[in-house]
């Protein structure tokens, strides 16, 4: 752990498409690296010792080319949703790989949105029942020991309409900050920062003070994006965020998720299939609860593997 | 990061301050929920004791026989109390149905600011100040002295504002798609009043008549000032009357050792209670199966 | 109109009866003595009722705010949905019981309790604090303390009922933010809810105090209410305007000017009642049609 969490995180990940198998520890699933020697196993989280060769002492899994599939920040895992009895997603499984931006696709009430709002534990808002897994830095974001408060505090979200709070824009940054009792220069240094990382400075310095919603929609969703950025979180999830604004404000929010991509996983769901297109490294497409394919983006519009994808991007349906 | 080490790091709390925080939510949780216990505590406790006072010596008699000093029942309580609540309620209810109408649907804007203002104001204004008002002005200023009319007219202003704001917003919040589809029909604004809104409105409408009605009848101050007390049951309305909370009002403070007063003001109590507890588990029972309902209209 | 036109008429009807007699500035004063048939000897004062009814109303009012804020928190973001409509339909329950019956419960039941027990002990813990050291009541049990905790067990319901519809206005969307940037529930209560149904939380004291202060039944049964002067201790018995106007009926009935003098306090209730009626309303719209399922004046 680094003690500066503030600091970004720069990891290279793995080549989207290159097939890797991954060693997971049996007891806690913690993933072992791929050189792992040869000799008795020990997981270096939970201390669980197997001897050389026991048949299930490091299964392999994720052995269908999943784009990079080892360095998934995010792992989803056999996830389905459900409303009562009824499944808005079934079985889906895909890696989340680091420093990436993720799109996904589909059309309207193909799950995309309860896919994405069970990655950081939000469907659990709704009275909706999880089974299978959502591992981040391996470990189950559903596990009983696990808080939804420090699931979220990494994976962040952003929604469709702008959330600002009815305070002023300075506090609407501060609000992550003002929780962990950060002192008054930490704030404000950070605020700044976010500020100046969503392009939102120039715009709103003279106007920390006013009322956030004074700022115009884009402006709010910027703000709205600075905000979770200040609590410095590894993953930012977005539930189409540009489906309320303007060409202008859309265009601004997409140059903002294609310069934070260096530093921050962004996962977006969209309707909007050009904008994936533009500003998504991998693109996944969602049909019914059901993912469908996952690839990079190119491949996606350009070459898919299933026809009903094909039949999406094209347009015959949506 | 990715090593195994970093397994789920930032899944455990890392601060002492973030471990407080997620503690504190747990335990304010039931720290809140303490709250109930000091609310329905006294709830139950007080069902419990006026139950424990009455049900010992109820009857059918206490409800048939009218008190003759020591002894005998509730009988003109109850007849006065009925006499004085359905008077109030077609009162309260052909006002106030018509003015939320009149407010809801044909009032120009500034007045129907005013009028739903003054409705809101009237439902604030103590029911002593009703009742003293009632005093002046049908009591002394008529020279009709304590009378059941003068009681079942205060009562019904007093319920007034209820009936008048629950129709204004039962007419109110019938979805302009509704309005619109009729009119564009070819109707009136009357036929769609009839036809479209008034059916849309009337259970909301219904639930506030009872909900007024649970209200009147627990309501004593209007009355003392004007319906008077009388020891028969009442015979015709330009009579003074008994009624069930009078009744609890001149017994309450009898000694327990003097006779059966103060059995008789918590055998009224008791009688009010299942009353008025009936009368709101409609309501709310109403209400409920009301906005299932209609849960499509308004989504 | 028919509302307009009802208010109007009491308001009009009480000023006649007044003939807007002129009691002299000892009316506002805290000198409260009645010798009937001789009006110069007589000093009206309503200062003490004031004092009363402030005070009553005022602390169940602190009491209640504290205790409906728990219990609509409690059942808008802790509870489950099904346990929580039903404590919010118990709570409402309580709405329906008439003031009488909380009176006579008061007078005969608590009454006895509250000597004995609770304010000893009262006063032996909080005896340091102004007004909880004592003396007791002179007149028995009955006074100012039990006043206090049947209004605030009245108006329970109306400010639970409230502050939960108010609570529970707040956007959903905003409560998904505030947990989305990893606030945990009572953070987004205080910071988030707390702040955006702020209107509608101080509209829901205001009805509050409105009612509280113009309950009479259930107070004139237990305040106690013989000594008209400014209760020495919370425990001992006290008078407010309402429960005054509420029991004097009798006298009323004997003496002019006394009547003139109720019919003049009835219109100083009014004036406040409305008063604190009409700032409520400039907070919200959106509450009052659980108002108007939950009642208003007392």
């Amino acid at each position: 752990m680094s003690p500066d969490r503030r600091a970004p995180v720069h990891v290279a990940s793995a080549a989207p498409t290159k097939e890797v198998s991954v060693l997971l520890c049996p007891k806690c699933g913690t993933s072992v690296p791929p050189g792992f020697p040869s000799g008795p196993f020990r997981c270096s989280f939970c201390g669980t010792t197997l001897p050389v060769g026991t048949s299930e002492s490091a299964p392999p899994v994720s052995s269908v080319a999943r784009p990079g599939s080892a360095g998934g920040i995010l792992s989803v895992q056999g996830l389905s949703v459900l409303a009562k009895a009824k499944p808005l997603i079934s079985d889906v499984s895909l890696d989340i790989p680091e420093g990436k931006v993720t799109a996904i696709i589909g059309p309207s009430g193909c799950g995309k949105t309860t896919l994405l709002r069970s990655m950081n534990r939000m469907v659990e808002l709704h009275a909706l029942r999880v089974k299978g897994k959502v591992l981040y830095q391996g470990r189950d974001i559903y596990d009983a020991q696990v808080n939804p408060v420090l699931v979220r505090r990494r994976i962040g979200m952003v929604f469709q309409r702008p959330t600002v709070f009815p305070t002023s824009v300075y506090e609407n940054v501060a609000f992550g900050l003002r929780l962990d009792g950060e002192s008054e220069e930490v704030i404000e240094k950070t605020v700044v920062s976010a500020l100046h990382r969503t392009g939102l400075w120039d715009e709103v310095k003279g106007s920390l003070d006013l009322p956030a919603l004074t700022l115009s929609g884009g402006q709010q969703q910027r703000l709205c994006i600075a905000r979770a950025l200040a609590v410095s979180p590894r993953v930012l999830l977005m539930d189409e965020p540009t489906s309320s604004l303007d060409p202008v404000g859309t265009q601004r929010v997409e140059d903002l998720i294609f310069e934070l991509k260096n530093d921050y996983t962004v996962v977006i769901v969209t309707h909007n299939m050009q904008q994936a297109a533009r500003v998504a490294d991998l693109t996944a497409f969602m049909y019914q609860g059901r993912l469908i394919e996952f690839d990079s983006t190119k491949r996606i519009f350009e070459q898919p593997r299933e026809k009903l994808t094909e039949n999406y991007i094209t347009g015959r349906f949506g | 990061m990715k090593t195994p080490a970093s397994f789920g790091s930032d899944l455990v709390p890392t601060s002492g301050r973030l471990r407080r925080r997620i503690l504190f939510d747990r335990v304010i949780g039931w720290v809140l929920l303490l709250a109930f216990v000091a609310v329905l505590f006294p709830l139950f406790d007080l069902v419990g004791w006026v139950s424990s006072y009455a049900l010992p010596t109820m009857s059918w008699s206490v409800l048939t026989e009218n008190q003759v000093g020591e002894s005998g029942g509730l009988y003109a309580m109850i007849v006065g109390t009925l006499v004085l609540i359905s008077l109030g309620t077609a009162i309260a209810a052909g006002l106030g149905i018509s003015a939320g109408f009149y407010t809801a649907e044909f009032a120009p804007p500034p007045v129907r600011r005013l009028a739903r203002l003054a409705g809101n104001v009237l439902a604030g204004v103590p029911a002593i100040v009703l009742g003293y008002f009632g005093y002046y002005a049908l009591v002394l200023y008529t020279h009709w002295g304590f009378t059941t009319l003068a009681g079942g007219i205060i009562l019904g202003i007093f319920m007034l504002p209820y009936i008048f704001r629950t129709t204004d917003i039962a007419l109110s919040n019938v979805p302009p798609s509704q309005r619109e589809a009729s009119l564009a029909l070819g109707s009136n604004r009357i036929q769609y009043l009839r036809r479209v809104a008034f059916p849309i409105a009337f259970p909301t409408i219904l639930t506030g008549i009872f909900f007024a009605m649970a209200l009147g009848l627990g309501e004593a101050a209007p009355l003392v000032y004007t319906a008077g007390w009388s020891s028969t049951p009442v015979q015709n309305l330009m009579q003074p009357t008994a009624f069930l909370t009078g009744g609890i009002w001149a017994f309450y403070d009898f000694p327990r050792s003097y006779g059966t007063f103060l059995t008789l003001a918590f055998q009224a109590a008791f009688l009010l209670i299942v009353i008025v507890l009936v009368i709101n588990i409609v309501v709310q029972v109403l209400s409920d199966r009301y906005r299932q309902r209609l849960a499509g209209i308004y989504e | 109109m028919i509302p307009l036109v009802v208010l109007g008429a009491v308001i009009a009807v009480l000023v006649i009866a007044s003939g807007l007699k002129d009691f002299g500035w000892t009316f506002w004063g805290f000198q409260y003595r009645f010798v009937p048939g001789e009006p110069e000897a007589s000093s009206w004062g309503i200062g003490v009722f004031l004092v009363g009814t402030f005070l009553t109303a005022g602390l169940s009012l602190v009491l209640a705010t504290l205790l409906s804020l728990a219990l609509a928190i409690s059942s808008v973001v802790y509870l489950p949905p099904l346990p929580g409509r039903l404590l919010s339909m118990v709570t409402n329950l309580l709405a329906g019981i008439p003031s009488v019956i909380y009176g006579i419960w008061g007078f005969v039941v608590l009454a006895p309790y509250f000597g004995m027990a609770l304010e000893p002990s009262l006063k032996d813990v909080l005896g340091w604090l102004p007004g909880f050291g004592g003396p007791d009541s002179a007149i028995g049990p009955w006074g100012t303390l039990l006043a206090v905790f049947i209004l605030t067990i009245m108006i329970i319901p109306l400010t639970t009922a409230l502050m939960r519809e108010s609570l529970r206005s707040v956007p959903r969307e905003l409560v998904e933010a505030g947990l989305a940037l990893g606030a945990t529930r009572w953070e987004v209560v205080r910071r988030v809810r707390m702040r955006v149904a702020r209107n509608g939380l101080w509209s829901a004291v205001l009805l509050g105090f409105g009612r509280a202060l113009g309950e009479s039944v259930a107070v004139a049964m237990v305040i106690g209410g013989t000594s008209i002067a400014l209760p020495p201790s919370l425990y001992a018995s006290s008078t407010t305007v309402a429960s005054f106007i509420f029991s004097q009926l009798d006298s009323a009935l004997l003496y002019p000017d006394l009547f003139i003098l109720l019919v003049e306090f009835s219109l100083v209730l009014l004036g406040i009642a409305v008063v604190v009626n009409l700032v409520a309303q400039r907070f919200t719209r959106v509450e009052l049609a659980t108002a108007t399922t939950l009642g208003g004046g007392g």
